[in-house]
C-alpha cells in the first residue's frame, strides 16, 4: 500500500466519527429534520447490537436472549422515573430519580448483573442448548414484565418527561442524538481496546479452539462470564437511552423478536467487526422504514433481502464456522 | 528402571471403559524427568484415549495418575497444563484466523498469569512477542511468524503445534503423533527438532513412524487393546516376540 493510501486509512476512522457526530447538522442542512429521529434509533440499536456482537462476533456465543438486557435497562429508567414522579421510594428504600447521570449507570449495573447471573447458568451449556436457554430466560423476563401490573404490565410504561442531565434538554432531537452517539463511541472504544488486550485474546482463542485453550492452561468460563457482563451492560445502556428517546417502555422491548432483530443487525454488519453492528442497524432500520412506507407487506420483501445479505456476507459464516 | 529419581508422570492400574469396550486396561507407565518414553501400538490400541487421561480431557474409571507426586486424576485439563503438562494434538488445534506468532504468543500469555487485562494491547507487548519468536525459532518457523495459520502448510502447522507447546515451558510434553501426515523430509526435520529437546524436557511420544520412535525413544511401551504388552529400551522391544507377533512384524516388514 502506498503512503497516500496508508494516510487515507489512518484518517478514515476520524472521518467516520466526524460524520457520525455531524448527522444532526447534516439533516438540518438537507432540510429533512425528521430523519434525525431515525438516526437516533439507529445509533441506539447499533449500540445494543454492538453489545451482542461481543458475544456473537468476538466470543462465538450465539445468545438469543439479548433483548432481555436491553429491556431491563429501559425498565430501570422507567421504574426510577415512575417512583420519582410518585415520590415513593422503590421497595420503600430506593428513591426514584430522573437524573440521567444516575439512571444510565443504574441501568448498566442492573443489566450487567442480570447478565452475569444468566451467563453463569447459560455458559454451562454449549451449542443449541445454549441458544435455547438464553432464549428461555429472556422470555421468562418478558412474561414477568407483562404481568407486572404496577408498571403498566402489557401496556408498558409512559415516561412523560425524559431524564435531565445538567442544563441539557433531552427533548431536543440533536441533544438526544449526541448523547446516544457519545455513549456508542465510548462503549465501542472501551470494548475495542478490551478485544485487542489479553482479555480479548482469550475470548478469540476460545471461539477458535476451546481444546487449545484448555491445553494452554486457561479455564475460559470466567472470561466468558465477564464478557457476558460487558455485553449486558452495553445492552442496558442502549435500553436506557431508548427509554429516554421514545419516552416509553414496554415488555415488547425484551420480546424474542427483538433479540432476533439484534442478531440480524450483527450478522448484516459482519460479526466480529467493531463498527459492523452500527452498519447492520442502519441497514435493517433503514430498510424497515423504507419498505413499510411502500407496502404494508414489507416483511415479505425484507425477508429475502436479509437472506441474500446473510448468505453473501462474510461475517456469520466466518465467525461461527459455517464455511462450505 | 531408574530406582533413584522419582518418575515425573506415573500411571498405576489406569482403566477406562466405554460401554463394553475396555479402552485402557489396567495400565501402569512411568515417564522420568528428561526421558523420551514412546508409546506405540496398532490403530485402536487406545493411545489417544490414554493421552486424554494424562492431559485431563478424559477421567479414568479407576487407577492413579500422579504428576510430580501430585494426584492429578481429578484435575481438569487447564489445571494439569498449569502444573506443567504440555501437549500437541494429532489433528492440529490452532487458532486458524491468527498468525503463527499470535498462536505462540497466546501460549506465552497463558503462562504469565491471568488474562483479565482489558486495556494494554497485546500487539505492542514485548514480553509476549520475544518469547513467542524464540519458540518459533526453536522449531524453524521464524520466517513464517506473520503468516496466518489458515495459510500454513500441514507440516508447518505440526511445527507450530510444537512451538505453542514449547512456549508453555512444560516439564512434560505429550506428543500425539507429531509426524502424522508429514513427508519423509519433514519427518526427519521434526525428529531433529525433538532430538534437540531431548534431555531438556520429558516427552511422552505417541507415534507410528518407527524410524522416529527408534531414533528418539529411551524407552518404549507397546499398547495392544488398551493394555501394555511390553515395556523397555528400544533394543529389547525390537526383539520381544510378543511385540513382533502383535505389531512390529507388519509395521517393520
Amino acid at each position: 500500500m502506498g503512503e497516500a493510501g496508508l494516510r487515507v486509512r489512518r484518517l478514515l476512522p476520524w472521518l467516520g466519527l466526524a460524520v457520525l457526530f455531524a448527522v444532526p447538522v447534516i439533516v438540518q442542512r438537507l432540510g429533512m429534520p425528521s430523519l434525525l429521529g431515525l438516526a437516533t434509533r439507529i445509533v441506539i440499536m447499533g449500540l445494543a447490537a454492538s453489545s451482542l456482537n461481543l458475544l456473537l462476533g468476538y466470543g462465538g456465543l450465539v445468545s438469543f436472549g439479548h433483548a432481555a438486557y436491553f429491556g431491563l435497562g429501559a425498565y430501570a429508567v422507567g421504574i426510577l422515573n415512575a417512583q420519582f414522579v410518585s415520590g415513593d421510594p422503590l421497595l420503600g428504600v430506593i428513591p426514584g430519580t430522573d437524573e440521567l447521570a444516575v439512571t444510565l449507570p443504574v441501568a448498566m449495573l442492573v443489566s450487567g448483573a442480570f447478565a452475569l447471573v444468566l451467563g453463569a447458568l447459560c455458559l454451562r451449556t454449549v451449542g443449541v442448548p445454549f441458544i435455547m436457554i438464553t432464549l428461555a430466560f429472556a422470555q421468562m423476563l418478558y412474561f414477568l414484565f407483562v404481568s407486572l401490573k404496577a408498571y403498566g404490565g402489557d401496556d408498558g410504561l409512559l415516561i412523560r418527561r425524559p431524564n435531565v442531565l445538567a442544563s441539557l434538554n433531552l427533548r431536543d432531537g440533536a441533544t438526544m442524538y449526541w448523547i446516544a452517539a457519545s455513549c456508542l463511541v465510548a462503549y465501542l472504544l472501551v470494548c475495542g481496546r478490551a478485544m485487542r488486550a489479553r482479555f480479548g485474546r482469550v475470548i478469540a482463542g476460545q471461539r477458535q479452539s476451546p481444546r487449545r485453550m484448555a491445553a494452554l492452561g486457561i479455564a475460559t468460563y470466567p472470561y466468558k462470564l465477564v464478557l457476558f457482563g460487558m455485553a449486558g451492560m452495553g445492552a442496558g445502556l442502549a435500553g436506557a437511552l431508548m427509554a429516554n428517546f421514545s419516552r416509553f417502555v414496554s415488555p415488547d422491548m425484551m420480546h424474542w423478536t427483538q433479540s432476533g432483530d439484534l442478531l440480524i443487525m450483527v450478522v448484516i454488519g459482519g460479526a466480529g467487526r467493531l463498527w459492523g453492528p452500527l452498519l447492520g442497524a442502519a441497514v435493517l432500520i433503514g430498510l424497515e422504514t423504507l419498505l413499510s412506507g411502500w407496502t404494508q407487506y414489507w416483511q415479505i420483501v425484507l425477508g429475502p433481502i436479509l437472506v441474500l445479505v446473510a448468505l453473501s456476507g462474510p461475517g456469520m459464516r466466518r465467525r461461527i464456522g459455517w464455511t462450505a | 528402571m531408574d530406582g533413584v529419581t522419582a518418575p515425573l508422570l506415573a500411571l498405576r492400574g489406569v482403566t477406562k471403559r466405554f460401554g463394553g469396550l475396555v479402552a485402557t486396561n489396567d495400565l501402569s507407565l512411568d515417564v522420568f524427568p528428561g526421558e523420551v518414553h514412546a508409546l506405540i501400538g496398532p490403530n485402536g490400541a487406545g493411545k489417544t484415549t490414554l493421552i486424554g487421561q494424562m492431559t485431563g480431557e478424559l477421567r479414568p474409571d479407576s487407577g492413579q495418575i500422579r504428576f510430580d507426586g501430585v494426584d492429578v486424576r481429578r484435575l481438569s485439563a487447564p489445571r494439569r497444563a498449569r502444573l506443567g503438562i504440555g501437549r500437541t494434538f494429532q489433528i492440529t488445534q490452532l487458532l486458524r484466523e491468527d498468525s503463527a506468532l499470535a498462536n505462540v504468543a497466546m501460549a506465552v500469555q497463558a503462562g504469565q498469569g491471568h488474562s483479565f487485562r482489558f486495556w494494554q494491547e497485546v500487539r505492542g507487548d514485548a514480553s509476549l512477542r520475544e518469547a513467542a519468536l524464540m519458540a518459533l525459532d526453536r522449531v524453524g518457523l521464524l520466517a513464517r511468524a506473520s503468516v496466518p495459520v489458515a495459510a500454513l502448510a500441514h507440516g508447518e502447522r505440526k511445527q507450530l503445534e510444537l512451538a505453542v507447546a514449547l512456549a508453555q515451558a512444560p516439564r512434560l510434553l505429550v506428543l500425539d503423533e507429531p509426524m502424522a501426515g508429514l513427508g519423509p523430509v519433514e519427518s526427519q526435520a521434526m525428529t531433529g527438532i525433538l532430538a534437540g529437546l531431548k534431555g531438556h524436557v520429558a516427552m511422552l511420544l505417541v507415534e507410528h513412524d518407527m524410524d522416529a520412535v527408534f531414533a528418539l525413544a529411551d524407552r518404549i511401551t507397546v499398547l495392544v487393546y488398551g493394555a501394555a504388552i511390553a515395556s523397555g529400551p528400544p533394543a529389547e522391544i525390537r526383539r520381544d516376540p510378543k511385540v513382533l507377533a502383535a505389531y512390529l512384524s507388519e509395521e517393520m516388514g
